[in-house]
């Protein structure tokens, strides 16, 4: 779907992309990262909206630097920042920017009513977009990004600033529209969650490099929850005892370190109980949960 | 709630078919033409009104006998339609025609950098340039609505005067098509002016206080400077009036028609010089520069957005 090859993007002093390569599948594609690790300079840049210092990209089969302007008939666009104008209604605004992404007048207005209709947007939507909610605000967005029928979305941010509540129904939603109408969808954010719900793959990517690429079920059959033990000697006989109250129990051994899954707090209680029965003298006890935050933290640092 | 979702098949099974991008940029600019007309824009739809009447009494005061070209004194020969743009004392439209574009041009860009709407424009498939040519196509539609048709009524209504006479019009050819040309020069160049402003300030009254106070501001001040440099006998005082866009724009337009280009200082007609290429280098190199400065502050909008 999109392919970056060397890219290299300097603001001044700044280099947000450094000998950035990376060969993005068709789906639904996480980019994450912190604050400034260019995952919004990635995206402009394969929007046609800012030029790399260097490299090459390619977006749906075609090279941007000689066809960024035809690839924007392909491709919609919800920025981070709030960028929608107050003094029109949702329909104004949906209209003009199917207008403005080619679509004529009819089918632009008929295309405004489907999508606001998915976003469950009733009368509102001739309101004026001022007098809306930060929620509503981000589905005009949304929209809008929508509108033309793009085959792939870049997503900057799309949870940025929303309550709980509206953040978990911009999900679906995004979700939702991007499956029905068969879009590709290329989320950037830094919030984990939100990459688990609604990404097939994730891109990880840090001070402008990329970190690890990966499909999101294989990322999160990594997470574990384990108690990790160091003990002395006997300790056969205490791993046969664990193994004897459950035997299809997951016990990694290594030369240092037992871990065992850990299930709830009576996990403690039955490794102290094996540990006197097989006499086998316990030196260290601690619960490590490898969760998708510490696999990202992992990768970040 | 996904599962809620009603999957609409002509929603899913969706291809459009999208416009050129010269039609997307023409349609974005008749938009926004009909926008600047709409009711909503009292302040806009006034000044039009106030043009057209302007233009019209002071055709009639005029007298058909001036018409097209008459004497101002032994040396100087200007022609009617010049004096709506060329001299305050005689026009007067000028100034509603400034005021009407710094008013209408005032919010073209402004608004969209204000709430930051242009870096939705800009992912469509146009590029900046075509988002600037946009911009001043409803300003431009509006500048050429109240110069070029008020003129042409006029001189259709000379040609109806004349008794339909067909020599009537192959004696003024010239002066009609100089009377669309300097139409056309005007508005082009006070839509650029008026988007510069607009990208340069972006608050829309604001915009519009500093295009008009630029432009007459200037105008008064430069004229202050030539009557104290010529008083002070410096030869280069002519050169000051260059600074002041009425003034420049006026010598410019003066040699469309080939007229010699003069200004009424204190009531006083003043002949000035200029070398063609001069001016005409320098009005490239100004308006170039405006272009530039806008493309210059869209291009940083991205960046830092």
């Amino acid at each position: 779907m999109i392919e970056a090859k060397n890219v290299i993007k300097k603001y001044g002093q700044v280099t947000a992309l450094d000998d950035f390569t990376v060969n993005i599948p068709k789906g639904k594609i996480g980019i994450l990262g912190p604050n400034g690790a260019g995952k919004s300079t990635f995206v402009k840049i394969a929007l046609g909206l800012i030029e790399s210092t260097s490299g090459e990209v390619t977006v749906l089969g075609e090279k941007l630097d000689k066809n960024s302007i035809a690839i924007r008939r392909k491709i919609g666009y919800m920025p981070e920042h709030d960028c929608i104008p107050n003094k029109m209604t949702g329909v104004e605004f949906l209209i003009e920017m199917g207008q403005v992404s080619g679509l004529d007048y009819q089918t632009a207005t008929q295309r405004t009513h489907e999508i606001l209709g998915h976003l469950r947007m009733g009368e509102e939507k001739y309101r004026l977009i001022e007098e809306y909610s930060g929620g509503m605000r981000q589905k005009i967005k949304l929209a809008q990004g929508l509108v033309h029928g793009p085959e792939l979305m870049f997503l900057d941010e799309p949870t940025s600033g929303l309550d709980p509540k509206a953040r978990l129904e911009m999900l679906d939603t995004i979700n939702g529209l991007a499956e029905i109408s068969n879009t590709n969808v290329l989320l950037s954010t830094h919030i984990l969650q939100d990459v688990e719900t609604v990404c097939d793959y994730v891109i990880i990517i840090n001070n402008g490099k990329l970190q690890i690429k990966e499909n999101v079920k294989e990322l999160v059959k990594r997470q574990t929850d384990t108690i990790q033990i160091r003990v002395g000697e006997n300790s056969d006989d205490f791993i046969s005892i664990l193994k004897q109250n459950d035997n299809k129990r997951n016990i990694e051994i290594t030369e240092r370190w037992i871990r065992i899954p850990y299930e709830n707090d009576e996990s403690f209680k039955e490794i102290i109980s094996a540990a006197a029965s097989a006499k086998c003298q316990l030196y260290e006890m601690e619960r490590i949960a490898v969760t998708m935050d510490n696999i990202y933290l992992e990768v970040v640092n | 709630m996904k599962s809620d979702a009603k999957i609409a098949e002509k929603f899913k099974d969706f291809t459009p078919t999208l416009d050129s991008r010269a039609n997307i940029v023409l349609g974005m600019g008749l938009r926004g033409f009909e926008k600047l007309l709409s009711l909503k824009n009292k302040g806009t739809l006034f000044l039009i009104g106030i043009i057209y009447l302007w233009t019209f009494a002071f055709y009639l005061l005029m007298g058909e006998d001036s018409y097209p070209c008459t004497e101002v004194s032994e040396e100087i020969t200007t022609c009617t339609h010049l004096n709506f743009y060329g001299d305050l004392q005689y026009g007067g439209t000028r100034i509603f025609l400034v005021m009407l574009a710094a008013i209408a041009s005032s919010g073209l860009i402004a608004n969209d950098l204000n709430d930051k709407s242009i870096h939705l424009y800009l992912s469509r498939p146009i590029s900046r340039i075509d988002y600037l040519i946009a911009r001043i196509i409803p300003i431009f539609l509006l500048m050429i609505t109240v110069t070029v048709l008020p003129n042409l009524a006029i001189f259709i209504s000379q040609f109806s005067k004349s008794g339909l006479d067909l020599n009537f019009l192959s004696d003024n050819k010239w002066t009609l098509s100089n009377l669309i040309l300097q139409a056309i020069f005007y508005s082009i160049s006070y839509s650029i002016i008026g988007i510069t402003f607009s990208a340069a300030i972006n608050r829309e009254s604001l915009a519009a206080v500093a295009f008009f106070g630029t432009v007459y501001g200037i105008s008064l001040i430069v004229e202050i400077f030539y009557e104290m440099m010529n008083g002070m006998d410096i030869e280069q005082a002519d050169y000051i009036l260059l600074l002041s866009i009425i003034h420049f724009l006026d010598i410019i337009s003066y040699n469309i028609f080939n007229v010699d280009y003069f200004v009424t200082i204190f009531g006083s007609p003043v002949i000035i010089e200029y070398s063609f290429a001069l001016i005409v280098g320098l009005y490239a190199l100004l308006f170039f520069s405006f272009i530039t400065l806008v493309n210059y502050i869209i291009s940083q909008m991205e960046v830092t957005k």
